[in-house]
């Protein structure tokens, strides 16, 4: 089991305390390809971000390849952050100022990779993706679809196993959401990373082998996709 | 954190993104750093300034004069007046063996010299050899007068550099010429280039000095003096012998000890500290000014880094999220912080020597700034930029890597 979590709580502290985790149990095993599905408010946002040890959690616990993830100190996290998960995000979260190929090295630039092999790495990736190029342009240079490619670049050059990835196609068209989707239906087949994609896209949601749907803070039901047909809408395309 | 060229092209990429607020946040600390040098050099070279009025003065000079007496004593009215003597000299020399030069001196307050058709006025003095000693000569031409001159009783006369000009305005070594002193002719030996603005009777540029011997024949003074010149030996405070002069004194010529207005005591010490506490307290708002100044330059720094930091937070967090140690991102801030203030301060440096050494054209003193003193203001700019950089650092260190994608 990869990544493990048993009754996981969360509250958020504030005037009103929030409870949005109320006890989550999961297991995702190596290779999956799975995604997370819920309304706004259901948790799913807070789910990804501690399965991206972007944030703690109050009670439970959450372990990754048998390892307990639990007040990490910062150095730790990071590791974490920089090896074993690569993150793609809804707003692509590219730096403005850097250039294709500057935002693919980063992670590797904090691993203390050398200059120059660090270049061909992300320039290999960019090629991986089809936006050899685009290497040298600036993230507002390029289509959403493009960005998107360069986050995914990025997330997957430090070889991480798991990628998370948050309402990817969020800002896409349904076009470009199909082949981001593709893209990474691929990754995982190929390159056996586990892919996790937050949704709330049931066409999105359809494009990979299983849904766990999340509600009100506790996970409901989990579908089984293998034939990829759980979405009324989504067998063709992806709705928008 | 790793130092290599990448390291250096984000720092210089995010000062260049802002050109002009850079620009403007760190005219700041040139600014700051321009007022502290500069002000600094200026000062020096004030001071200099100063100095070169007292120069070729022994700074632990004393002068002593005789005056009226303001209380009876022993039987003798006050107001009676009394003049020092030859002995004088010998006798001090002796009570007070901590005094290096007591040159006694004649003073004819102004006399009239001349040379051939020229006239000038001019201070006369009759002095001893040692008077050097006191006033230190500066001979353009012969020499000063000596022992010899004094004990022969020599019509000879070293004469100051504005009595020279004026009577020898074509130039050219005086030396031999005579020169008429009240109503006798004395020998040029030598002239006298001291410009110090400070002395005994009159400057002495515009001097002229006889042996004392003659003096004292041609203005009838029989064994009276005018004045006693003393110098101390090397580390002996003059303040510390005063009562003791006054005491041989008083004893000797029949004045009350406690009499403080009979014999006045000129001590050159006193105003070499006037001038030093001036320069004191001068340097004191060099210092207030120029720091200040700096300080707030820093400070704007350290403000607009404050919103650098703000308006990166999702730079940050995105960072953050990729595996950036909060200790990368701590550097990385203060590294900005460090290179605004260093650049900046370096063209205040730059530009205060350059204003140092157009004062030097104008103004005959050292203005400029030691190299060691660039150095320092050097260091002085990292230390800034640190303690500027610290707190938008702290705040950018606590980004957290969610905080990337709340803030779209």
């Amino acid at each position: 089991m990869q990544i493990e979590l048993n009754n996981v709580h969360k509250t958020y502290e504030g005037a009103q305390p929030l409870h949005v985790l109320k006890g989550v149990n999961l297991s995702i095993e190596k290779g999956e390809f799975v995604s997370i599905m819920g309304a706004s408010g259901s948790g799913k946002s807070t789910l990804l971000n501690i399965l991206g040890i972007l944030d703690n959690y109050d009670e439970g616990e959450y372990y990754v390849d048998g390892h307990l993830i639990k007040n990490l100190s910062e150095r730790a996290a990071a590791r974490y952050r920089n090896k074993t998960i690569g993150f793609v995000f809804q707003s692509f979260n590219l730096i403005s100022f850097k250039t294709a190929v500057e935002n693919v090295e980063l992670p590797l630039f904090y691993q203390g990779v050398g200059r120059k092999r660090r270049h061909e790495m992300a320039m290999e990736y960019l090629d991986r993706l089809g936006l050899k190029d685009w290497a040298g342009h600036y993230p507002n240079e390029m289509s959403g679809g493009q960005k998107q490619r360069v986050a995914i670049a990025r997330a997957l050059i430090t070889h991480p196993q798991i990628i998370l990835a948050d309402e990817p196609t969020g800002a896409l068209d349904s076009k470009t959401s199909v082949e981001v989707m593709d893209l990474l239906g691929q990754l995982n087949r190929e390159e056996k990373v586990t892919i996790i994609v937050v949704t709330h896209e049931s066409g999105v949601a359809n494009c990979t082998n299983r849904i766990i749907h999340i509600k009100d803070g506790i996970i409901g039901e989990i579908e089984e996709n293998r034939e990829h047909k759980a979405s009324v809408f989504g067998t063709e395309t992806i709705m928008k | 954190m790793r130092f290599d060229i990448d390291t250096y092209r984000e720092i210089a990429d995010s000062l260049v993104r802002n050109k002009r607020r850079s620009l403007l946040t760190g005219f700041g600390v040139f600014w700051g750093l321009f007022m502290l040098l500069f002000l600094i050099g200026g000062g020096a070279g004030l001071k200099e300034l100063l100095a070169n009025n007292f120069s070729g003065f022994a700074n632990n000079t004393v002068i002593l004069i005789s005056s009226n007496t303001s209380m009876p004593y022993k039987g003798l009215k006050e107001g009676r007046y009394w003049s020092f003597e030859y002995k004088d000299v010998e006798r001090l020399r002796q009570m007070v063996p901590e005094l290096d030069v007591v040159a006694p001196m004649i003073s004819a307050w102004s006399g009239s010299v001349a040379y051939e058709s020229r006239t000038s006025t001019a201070g006369v003095k009759g002095i001893t050899a040692d008077y050097d000693k006191v006033e230190t000569s500066k001979m353009k031409y012969g020499r000063y007068i000596n022992e010899m001159d004094v004990e022969q009783e020599r019509k000879v006369c070293v004469i100051g550099k504005d009595i020279y000009n004026e009577l020898f305005p074509d130039g050219g070594d005086p030396c031999g010429s005579y020169v008429e002193v009240g109503s006798v002719h004395l020998q040029i030996i030598g002239v006298d280039f001291n410009s110090g603005n400070m002395s005994i009777n009159q400057r002495a540029s515009r001097s002229v000095c006889m042996p004392i011997s003659v003096a004292s024949k041609l203005y009838h003074r029989g064994t009276t003096v005018d004045i006693l010149c003393l110098t101390g030996k090397s580390g002996v405070k003059m303040t510390t012998l005063e009562d003791r002069m006054r005491q041989v004194m008083a004893r000797q010529h029949n004045f009350d000890p406690k009499d403080d207005q009979a014999m006045l005591i000129l001590n050159t010490q006193q105003i070499f500290s006037i001038v030093d506490n001036l320069f004191r307290g001068l340097n004191f708002l060099i210092w207030l000014v120029g720091l200040g100044t700096l300080l707030a330059g820093a400070i704007g720094v350290s403000n607009i880094m404050m919103v650098t930091v703000k308006e990166r937070t999702v730079e940050i967090g995105i960072r953050r999220a990729i595996g950036a140690l909060p200790q990368e991102i701590l550097m990385q801030i203060i590294l900005e912080s460090v290179s605004l203030t260093t650049i900046a301060g370096s063209f205040g440096i730059v530009f205060s020597t350059l204003m140092l050494r157009g004062l030097e054209m104008i103004a005959k003193s050292t203005f400029q700034i030691g190299f060691w003193t660039a150095i320092v203001a050097m260091l002085l700019l990292v230390v800034l930029g640190v303690i500027a950089g610290l707190a938008p650092a702290l705040r950018a260190m606590h980004i957290k890597p969610v905080d990337a994608m709340r803030d779209e």
